[in-house]
């Protein structure tokens, strides 16, 4: 017996292991005083020093408030007067729409993002005409004939998805109490809407109070939802770290995860406390039995009452009213204002001292977001929903949104600094007469291996074929990539468009896989396991090998003699941006000696500005005091005897696309 | 006994098709008490909450001295109500509850729109008065959950009168309470009533607290008063078979009224006192259980068989059978199961009524025990009554 509960208890022990050691594991990793979120160097607070200098997370935190707070006090006063309303309908009507009330909470969050992105998106598509027509016969108000995604449809996606919640803790309270309350205050003199104040909204307060938590940690939460419908222009916490993750994992993002984690974990503790105390109370009133009182609680009650308690109580009332008010006051102006342009990019693709100079010198707000992908980015824009300014997409990209007629030409009048970009960098394949775009960085792919794990030098991709480091490699997660590559080293073009070259590299490839060459496939997981000295081998940009190299001094990076892929991010303007001219004013800024320089710094890539690429060691060694070793120097720009052995991709016609597509499948891994 | 204050006329109330109260007539005076007594959905509680204005009839008019009111919200009423299981509300304490209905301005009554707001020391006077007079000084600052049932019950009582109504009604005032606090609150709401000098309308199932507290019983059941009197009246001069088998126990058999003052049973002819009757007329006979001497078989007028005895404390409840009949005697002599034994009874035993629909549907004791159990249980009742006013939202 005593055996058993032993095992029993630690079976519970196990499963709360279970629930809670990633947390732990975040929690720990968020005092690193390395870069790593794999290797310990020590205790420091320094992510959370980083936390609060980081103007994304300060941003996002702030819509996030705001948008939280704004939701939960509209959707707990329409929740509560809809479960009133619907508790005064007969039972025929109040249970089937109390189910109906629930569905939401159950359907997926990926659906009601959609479905609300979607809505909203055909909404706008129908407002124009709405609007001219509203503004042709009164001129009191001037609607905008544009609408698009931002904080005024995430807040009413937020309203409709805090509501279901508000109801289904208000519901219960009603049901609990007493029909003949509303009755007795009637006929102590009450109309309804005064017995609604004095009786039912006391008697149903705890449920208010409860349903306004739950809402408000919903809010703060949500991810889903909140990523289909902020638009390009507002981005709410869970979008900035899920955004910092695709790049890598710094301990900043254990930093603000940690505190997400207990903002939310303090208000449930609240909430619970809260509701034990009512149930306790609820259950002696049920059983009519006097309950026993606190001396002290009496005490304080008859304190309440004197005149001094109530200015007290009414005080403090006034004073949280104020506090909320001047919180969202605050919050939205600084949220919302000022002119703005509004930029996406990747994450950790900039030194963030640049967004507030540029602020401060123009007075131009930045909206500046993130996404994963050059894919991602481009279903984005096929949705409708983002209304950016300015795109960083990758060269291929640019290509086939040039060819859609999605880009915008730019007024090279506006930007001077074009100048100063290297010849090399302008008139490439992707934009040939170079109208819509203006270099942002350039880099190349190659092996990244660990020195440690492997006796020879590598000098050629047969390594990732080998069995010799079999189970040691990391494919890269991405058709084009993986490919391209094995095309390079069997001597084809990486932009060949003869279906039997890359038949014939993809048998190399799955030639590999079934010998169990291949670790797996990955793309950010690369940076955990190669700093961990998990897999000898991957394929990954220069850039980021840098950056890897800070936690783990023995890894090495190659061009391989066959040759490989160079590529150029370079920013463009979607058409029709509602920004134009701050779009040109933000990318003449950035395409600056003085950003190029502090960007090549902050992120390891290589500028395309001239002066930039030549100043740099110089730059480094006055704002460090130490040489810059030029071997790392000549990684991070490639010279030109390199690049002349690399390719770029250029757009692949769509029946190539199809079949890189087909075969990336059947590879399967 | 004096003037009277409301009066409902023709009042029927239907709910989904059910018909509550039927076309009912009915008046009540000032400072009296009244109780409407009936089972379970017999409509006494419907007629309550008309009177309160918490329910507009179907169909009749009220008046209250004289004035229709049909349309006149609860809080434009000058009747307080105590609601079953007394609806305080928990979120005040004993003070603040008594003070809620002073606290809200009222009309001046006048016809003026302005509004009459009590002083706070006015407030403070009366609730503390009345705090006095439900026995409740001391109590102000206590919460509601930390009261018992009876305390709870008094604070209702005090919520109420505090606004100094015309009338004061109670639903099931001592339905949540205990045997011997009932029996206590029962003297408690008498005195009160006599202190305030106003009307109480106390609507109850128990028989017992109808004919202890009131100075009037109206008896209803199925929606149609069945009879309207003082206890006294109502206990001796059953008007049917129904309120003679709710008030008090009885024994109903068939009968025949040969002449005045002659009644035959088990053709068997008795001296009665009862009279006015056609000759020959069949009727229905009550004859209580305590107005029965046991003889034995030889001096009786009936004789029959003992089948059930149980010991009652002052008396025994005796069930005899008498010609496949089974009456309930009630007698201070001991006769054990099997002895044969006659009966007498007095000419003033005898109460002979008109027959009824309700005629040979009660007073027989062949399933007595099941229905005596059904009588002393009043959570049966209750649960069912809860479902009742449900029904009525």
């Amino acid at each position: 017996m005593k055996k058993n509960r032993f095992g029993g208890r630690a079976l519970i022990a196990l499963c709360f292991l279970f629930l809670y050691l990633p947390i732990l594991l975040l929690i720990f990793f968020s005092f690193n005083a390395g870069g790593s979120s794999a290797v310990w160097r020590g205790f420091s607070l320094r992510w959370y020093g980083e936390l609060f200098h980081n103007r994304l997370v300060i941003e996002s935190v702030a819509t996030t408030l705001l948008v939280s707070l704004l939701a939960t006090a509209i959707a707990t006063v329409a929740g509560t007067f809809a479960a009133v309303g619907i508790y005064s309908l007969s039972k025929k009507w109040r249970d089937p729409i109390l189910v109906v009330n629930d569905l939401p909470m159950m359907n997926a969050d990926i659906v009601t993002g959609v479905a609300l992105c979607l809505f909203f998106v055909a909404f706008f598509r129908g407002w124009g005409g709405i609007a001219r027509w509203l503004n042709s016969w009164q001129s009191l108000i001037d609607f905008p004939e544009r609408l698009t995604l931002g904080l005024g449809t995430l807040l009413i996606a937020h309203v409709s998805f805090n509501l279901p919640y508000v109801i289904l803790n208000v519901a219960p309270r009603l049901r609990q109490m007493d029909s003949n309350l509303v009755d007795a205050a009637q006929d102590l003199g009450c109309t309804w809407i005064q017995a609604f104040f004095k009786v039912i909204l006391p008697e149903i307060k705890p449920g208010i109070v409860s349903g306004a938590l739950i809402a408000f940690t919903m809010s703060v939460d949500d991810f889903v939802i909140s990523y289909f419908t902020a638009g390009s222009s507002t981005q709410t916490l869970a979008m900035t770290i899920y955004g910092m993750t695709k790049k890598r994992v710094t301990p900043v993002v254990n930093a603000v995860s940690t505190l997400m984690f207990l903002a939310v974990m303090i208000v449930l503790i609240i909430n619970n406390v809260r509701s034990a105390k009512q149930a306790k109370i609820a259950a002696k009133r049920a059983s009519m039995e006097p309950v026993r009182e606190n001396p002290r609680v009496v005490k304080f009650r008859e304190w309440m009452a004197t005149p001094r308690g109530k200015l007290t109580r009414r005080v403090t009332a006034a004073a949280l009213c104020a506090a909320f008010l001047v919180t969202v006051v605050f919050l939205t102006a600084f949220t919302t204002s000022r002119p703005v342009v509004n930029v996406c990019s990747w994450g950790e693709y900039i030194d963030e001292s640049l967004i507030d100079e540029f602020e401060a010198e123009t007075g131009i707000r930045v909206n500046y977001q993130t996404t994963d992908s050059n894919e991602t980015l481009y279903s984005l824009l096929e949705l409708g929903g983002a209304d950016y300014d300015v795109i960083v997409p990758s060269d291929y990209m640019i290509s086939q949104l040039i060819e859609e007629g999605r880009l915008e030409e730019l007024d090279y009048s506006q930007i001077p600094n074009f100048e100063l970009i290297d010849p090399r960098f302008r008139n490439l394949p992707y934009d040939p007469e170079n109208k819509y775009t203006v270099p942002y960085t350039w880099g190349t792919v190659g092996i990244i291996y660990n020195a440690a794990m492997v006796d020879e030098e590598i000098t050629s991709w047969s390594a990732l074929y080998d069995d010799k480091y079999a189970g040691q490699v990391l494919l890269i997660n991405n058709s084009r990539d993986a490919f391209g590559i094995a095309l390079k080293y069997l001597g084809y073009s990486m932009n060949t468009t003869d279906p039997n070259e890359i038949r014939e590299a993809y048998e190399l490839v799955a030639d590999a896989n079934r010998r169990g060459v291949f670790q797996g496939k990955v793309m950010d997981e690369v940076f955990q396991t190669m700093e961990g000295g998990n897999a000898a081998f991957a394929t990954y940009y220069a850039g980021d090998y840098l950056s890897m190299l800070e936690n783990n001094e023995d890894l090495r990076f190659v061009i391989p003699e066959e040759g490989s892929n160079w590529f150029v991010d370079a920013m463009c303007v979607l058409k029709d941006a509602p920004n134009y001219d701050n779009a040109m004013k933000w990318i003449n800024f950035i395409a600056s000696t003085d950003a190029n320089l502090r960007n090549m710094d902050t992120i390891w890539y290589a500028s395309p500005n001239t002066k930039a690429l030549e100043l740099y060691p110089s730059w480094y060694e006055e704002q460090y005091g130490e040489e810059l070793d030029p071997d790392i120097y000549a990684i991070m720009a490639a010279p030109q005897e390199v690049l002349d052995r690399c390719e770029m991709y250029i757009c692949l016609p769509r029946n190539i696309r199809k079949l890189y597509n087909d075969l990336w499948i059947d590879l399967g891994i | 006994m004096s003037k009277e204050l409301i009066r409902l006329k023709d009042v029927t109330q239907v709910f989904d098709g059910e018909t509550v109260l039927k076309n009912v007539n009915i008046y009540f005076n000032d400072k009296e008490f009244l109780t409407l007594l009936g089972p379970s959905g017999c409509g006494k509680t419907t007629m309550l909450r008309i009177i309160g204005g918490f329910q507009t009839p179907t169909s009749g008019d009220v008046y209250f001295n004289g004035e229709r009111i049909n349309d006149l919200p609860p809080y434009k009423r000058q009747v307080n109500t105590v609601f079953q299981k007394y609806a305080l509300f928990p979120h005040l304490n004993v003070y603040d509850n008594v003070a809620f209905g002073l606290r809200i301005p009222k009309d001046a009554g006048d016809g003026s729109k302005e509004k009459i707001k009590l002083s706070k020391e006015e407030i403070d006077q009366r609730v503390r008065e009345m705090l006095e007079v439900v026995s409740l000084k001391g109590f102000e600052h206590r919460s509601i959950a930390s009261l018992s049932g009876g305390q709870q019950q008094r604070v209702a009582i005090a919520r109420a009168l505090v606004n100094r109504p015309k009338v004061l009604l109670l639903d099931e005032p001592l339905g949540a309470l205990d045997m011997r606090l009932r029996k206590d609150m029962q003297q408690e709401l008498k005195r009160i009533q006599q202190q305030m000098g106003i009307t109480f309308i106390n609507v109850t199932h128990d028989q017992e607290e109808a004919l202890a507290m009131s100075d009037t019983v109206v008896v209803m059941n199925e929606g149609v008063i069945q009879q309207i009197g003082t206890p006294e009246d109502l206990y001796n001069e059953p008007k049917n078979a129904f309120v003679a088998d709710f008030i008090g126990e009885s024994n109903i058999v068939d009968g025949i009224m040969r002449e005045d003052k002659v009644v035959e049973i088990f053709n068997r002819r008795f001296a009665c006192l009862d009279s006015g009757f056609e000759k020959d007329e069949p009727v229905d006979v009550v004859i209580r259980p305590e107005d029965v001497d046991i003889v034995s078989e030889a001096e009786g007028q009936l004789r029959g068989v003992v089948t059930s005895v149980t010991f009652k404390g002052v008396h025994y409840d005796t069930i005899v059978d008498f010609y496949g009949f089974k009456w309930l005697i009630q007698t201070t002599d001991y006769c054990p199961v099997d002895s044969h034994i006659g009966i007498k009874i007095d000419p003033d035993g005898f109460h002979v009524m008109k027959k009824s629909k309700y005629s040979g549907m009660f007073g027989d004791y062949s399933s007595y025990s099941e229905e005596y159990d059904e009588i002393n249980d009043p959570t049966i009742i209750d649960e069912e009554e809860a479902e009742g006013a449900e029904d009525e939202d």
